[in-house]
């Protein structure tokens, strides 16, 4: 146990690599503050868009609103990756801090620590995983426990925020953080920062037995310079997200398409040539769907009618290029053409502040029945899809016919619609 | 300081408090287990195993590096290319993973992923090449001619 402690002490000195300093911490926590602070803002209003407190309004305009906040989303979630790894790496060495817990305040401390950076971890992994769609190598509902985790991540960064402010405050610029040479400031105000390569070891007589020699092989290793170390640090740490990002984000962002070689989703790829995320079979509306007797049923109190596709068709039909916006991150204009909602509202005398529901032909999912707020049914661009990019809608996109509206979230785009309700 | 630390920790304590309440009323408890699991996973596989790999890297390098001569700057830019490479892996090899097993639908992770890890690692590998040559190019003539900036 003496051998281990020592070893692990030894080791502590050892850590003492230059990108292990305060000022770095700070460098990168600013970043990876910013990462998931941006990824719960942009969290948020995809919840909320999903299920609204009733004071709430969305706007249906710009159209490509969701498709870019949720892709930023996503992305900045997979930049968390190396960000994360970086800010840890930092400060690896305090896991081993001695004694482990100085005080209750302290046990506190490191106790919400573990807290934060546990479910960080969680938060991000399951995230991607959720990207396509692996939920059985978790046992929780990723919805639900992701929302829950969002807000213990960001309550624990106010707290962490807290109890290092003076850290923060001190190595906030790079001016007051390095000494000439170098090598990082000790920090004055906090006797137990414990990542200064200046400190000398506190035992230096060599060691003996198997963890002595593991500890002088460790020890003898030698120091590199701190200025470069720590540019090469952070320009790994740089390197590594613009990779991911060049090779990833092409999912959510058009512009990197070409480069995107990694991410689960490719622009293009699909029947109507768009990606799918629930197929007519999951859905288990196969038969339903291609019923010869279809009819979509549009009705207001004890008024309703019934159109049929063809209906449908004589209706006036509009052009709409919209995004097809996934929770998961991807996205991708398409050509929709239908008739308006509106028109059909209109049809069973809706009045321009009601509010609808959209019913699809799937039984037993939470996306069955969506709300379809005033600002959306009115909006021009909101259609009642019977094709998309010149073909017939595809079975796996809602055929015989989905909802299309600006700046809604997919799984809101409800797909074979059975029947439309004006609200009361 | 203190007024703006003990705004932090009531914002932060309310936070927490909303994230607890809302997987107390969202979650049922018989997934708290699984949560807990995946929790002390992440720590033991990061700090126990994965922080530890990486220091035994470190170490190794500037063992080697010492060794045989390498100067700081090349071992960075090895060390950056494994970073990348193993960070990319970590991204990578859990979709070639549930690929092969199934996924929902073909539009699901389309690509051939395995493919286009190895494209990357021999892109990543060719670069390296390349920056350890502008490298030893840039330092050797810095020897030859050192510039007074360099003081």
């Amino acid at each position: 146990m003496w051998h281990l402690q020592r070893l692990l002490h030894s080791m502590s000195q050892a850590l003492a690599a230059p990108a292990r300093n305060p000022r770095m911490t700070v460098v990168i926590g600013r970043l990876l503050g910013a990462a998931f602070l941006i990824c719960f803002a942009t969290g948020l209003y995809s919840h909320f868009l999903q299920d609204p407190l009733p004071w709430m309004l969305f706007p249906s305009r710009p159209i490509w609103l969701y498709q870019l906040s949720q892709g930023i989303h996503i992305t900045a979630g997979i930049v968390c990756f190396p960000l994360l790894f970086a800010k840890l790496y930092t400060v690896f060495p305090e896991l081993f801090s001695t004694p482990p817990v100085r005080s209750f305040g302290h046990f506190l401390e490191r106790a919400s620590i573990a807290l934060f950076v546990a479910a960080s971890l969680v938060q991000i992994t399951t995230g991607l995983l959720n990207t396509y769609q692996w939920y059985a190598l978790f046992p929780f509902p990723f919805r639900q426990t992701h929302y829950a985790l969002s807000f213990v991540i960001v309550g624990s960064l106010a707290i962490h925020i807290a109890v290092k402010l003076q850290t923060i405050t001190q190595y906030w610029s790079k001016k007051n953080s390095y000494e000439d040479d170098g090598e990082t400031l000790v920090a004055a105000i906090n006797p137990h920062v414990s990542t200064s390569p200046n400190k000398p070891a506190i035992d230096t007589q060599p060691y003996a037995g198997v963890t002595g020699r593991i500890v002088n092989w460790i020890e003898a290793t030698p120091k590199p310079a701190p200025t470069p170390s720590r540019r090469g640090f952070l320009v790994i740490v740089g390197a590594v997200s613009a990779a991911l990002v060049t090779l990833t984000a092409g999912q959510s962002f058009r512009v990197l398409d070409a480069t995107n070689v990694f991410a689960p989703r490719k622009n293009n790829v699909g029947p109507n040539s768009l990606p799918i995320n629930r197929t007519a079979k999951a859905a288990k509306v196969t038969d339903t769907a291609m019923d010869a007797d279809w009819a979509l049923t549009v009705s207001n109190g004890t008024t309703a009618v019934a159109f049929t596709r063809a209906d449908l068709l004589a209706l006036p039909q509009y052009e709409a290029e919209l995004p097809i916006a996934c929770v998961e991150g991807w996205s991708q204009m398409a050509s929709w053409k239908g008739p308006r909602l509106r028109d059909l509202a209109d049809a069973v005398g809706a009045a321009s502040g009601d509010t609808l529901r959209a019913i699809s032909l799937e039984q037993n999912s939470i996306y069955a029945r969506t709300t379809v707020f005033p600002q959306y049914v009115r909006d021009g661009l909101t259609l009642v899809a019977l094709e998309v990019n010149g073909e017939t809608l595809d079975l796996d996109h809602g055929y015989p016919a989905r909802l299309i509206a600006p700046g809604r979230p997919g799984v809101l785009q409800t797909k074979w619609l059975s029947s439309i309700e004006v609200l009361k | 300081m203190k007024r703006v630390q003990i705004a932090l920790i009531a914002v932060g304590v309310g936070l927490l408090l909303v994230g607890g309440v809302t997987m107390l009323n969202d979650v049922a408890p018989k997934n708290y287990v699984g949560i807990l699991i995946w929790f002390a996973g992440a720590i033991i596989i990061h700090d126990g195993i994965a922080s530890f790999a990486v220091l035994a890297l470190g170490i190794a390098m500037r063992r080697l590096g010492q060794r045989f001569r390498v100067p700081l700057g090349a071992i960075i830019i090895v060390q950056g290319a494994i970073v990348l490479g193993a960070i990319m892996a970590l991204i990578v090899f859990p979709e070639i993973i549930k690929k092969s097993i199934g996924r929902a639908n073909p539009t699901l992770l389309p690509l051939d992923y395995g493919l286009n890890l190895a494209i990357f690692y021999a892109v990543l590998a060719v670069l390296t090449g390349a920056a350890l040559a502008v490298y030893f190019v840039v330092t050797r003539r810095q020897k030859v001619r050192p510039l007074s900036s360099q003081a």
